[in-house]
């Protein structure tokens, strides 16, 4: 049972992790080219970058939070 | 009931009047508000019309906060309430970064505030109840029609956003600072030196961007709620 308990941690982290970075990747690609179109803008998508990010990390923060509940479980 | 959220069991630091257990980041909250509250008072003591030091600083995050507000709130909407968004601001870098200080965890009565559910969900219901108050002081009653709008079918579904907004509000800021700690944590105690630095040089960049990000979408909260869309 106990075993049970790491293996659902480890995915916890890995699904969230995977999904978060896809979308990290992929938003911060977006960002980079339009600072290379446009460099005047390099600070208003700066700010949404950084708080877009945030909220990408949040949803990978979840799966962190669920893995800490489950290897508290442990033993 | 492996989901369930247990209730974390302090050990009270010391008892106030063998009724009220005060645990250790209540002390360092009262140290936090010391610290602010000092700053602001020696800053503001003697004002000066070409502000120099401390004064300049301190006017330097009003004006700046204010201005940010503004673009976000509208200005006279702003005015009202930049003051409370600017101190869950001040607050909560302050409380991210204690947590960086050596000894943050292992001293009696210091921790980092807002390294628990208890703090991160105060200051969501005071979001929560700010923005309830901000859009009924904009609309009056009319605030209630936004619940029926676009239809009354949305009722249920607008409730639910209204309740679930402090939820993600509380796990964001707290699923933060307590996982950079326990990684940090875990870390240290793989390596003992310099390799957890890179994230603790991290962990200032998101402590920032969390408290940034916890005012911002107060604000925007407060924005929808006060706004004319609404």
């Amino acid at each position: 049972m106990e075993g049970m308990f790491a293996i659902g941690a480890g995915i916890a982290v890995a699904v969230g992790a995977l999904g978060g970075g896809i979308g990290m990747g992929s938003l911060g690609g977006k960002a980079m080219e339009s600072i290379a179109r446009q460099p005047e803008v390099a600070d208003q998508v700066r700010t949404l970058l950084f708080i877009t990010l945030a909220f990408i990390e949040t949803l990978t923060i979840y799966g962190l939070l669920i893995a800490f509940m489950l290897v508290g479980k442990i033993g | 009931m492996i989901f369930a959220l247990e209730l974390p069991i302090y050990d009270p630091l010391f008892t106030i009047a063998d009724k009220l257990p005060v645990p250790d980041l209540i002390v360092t909250e009262w140290a936090i508000i010391l610290i602010i509250g000092l700053f602001a008072y020696f800053s503001t003591r003697k004002m000066e019309r070409v502000p120099r030091g401390l004064q300049n600083a301190f006017e330097m995050i009003v004006q700046w906060t204010f201005d940010f507000f503004g673009q976000l709130l509208g200005e006279s909407v702003a005015k009202k309430w930049t003051p409370l968004l600017s101190t869950f601001f001040l607050f909560i870098l302050v409380s991210n970064y204690s947590g960086l200080i050596p000894g943050a965890g292992t001293i009696d009565g210091f921790k980092a505030p807002t390294s628990d559910w208890n703090v991160t969900a105060t200051l969501a219901i005071i979001v929560f109840f700010t923005v309830q108050v901000a859009g009924f002081r904009e609309h009056k009653l009319g605030y209630f029609g936004n619940f029926i709008k676009p239809t009354p079918l949305m009722l249920p579904l607008n409730l639910l956003e209204e309740v679930v907004r402090p939820l993600s509000l509380t796990l964001r800021l707290f699923g933060n600072v307590f996982g950079e700690e326990m990684i940090v944590g875990m870390l240290l105690m793989m390596v003992p030196f310099l390799i957890p630095m890179p994230l603790m040089a991290l962990g200032l960049l998101t402590g920032a961007i969390q408290a940034i990000v916890f005012t911002i979408l107060s604000s925007s909260y407060i924005a929808g709620a006060t706004g004319e869309g609404h």
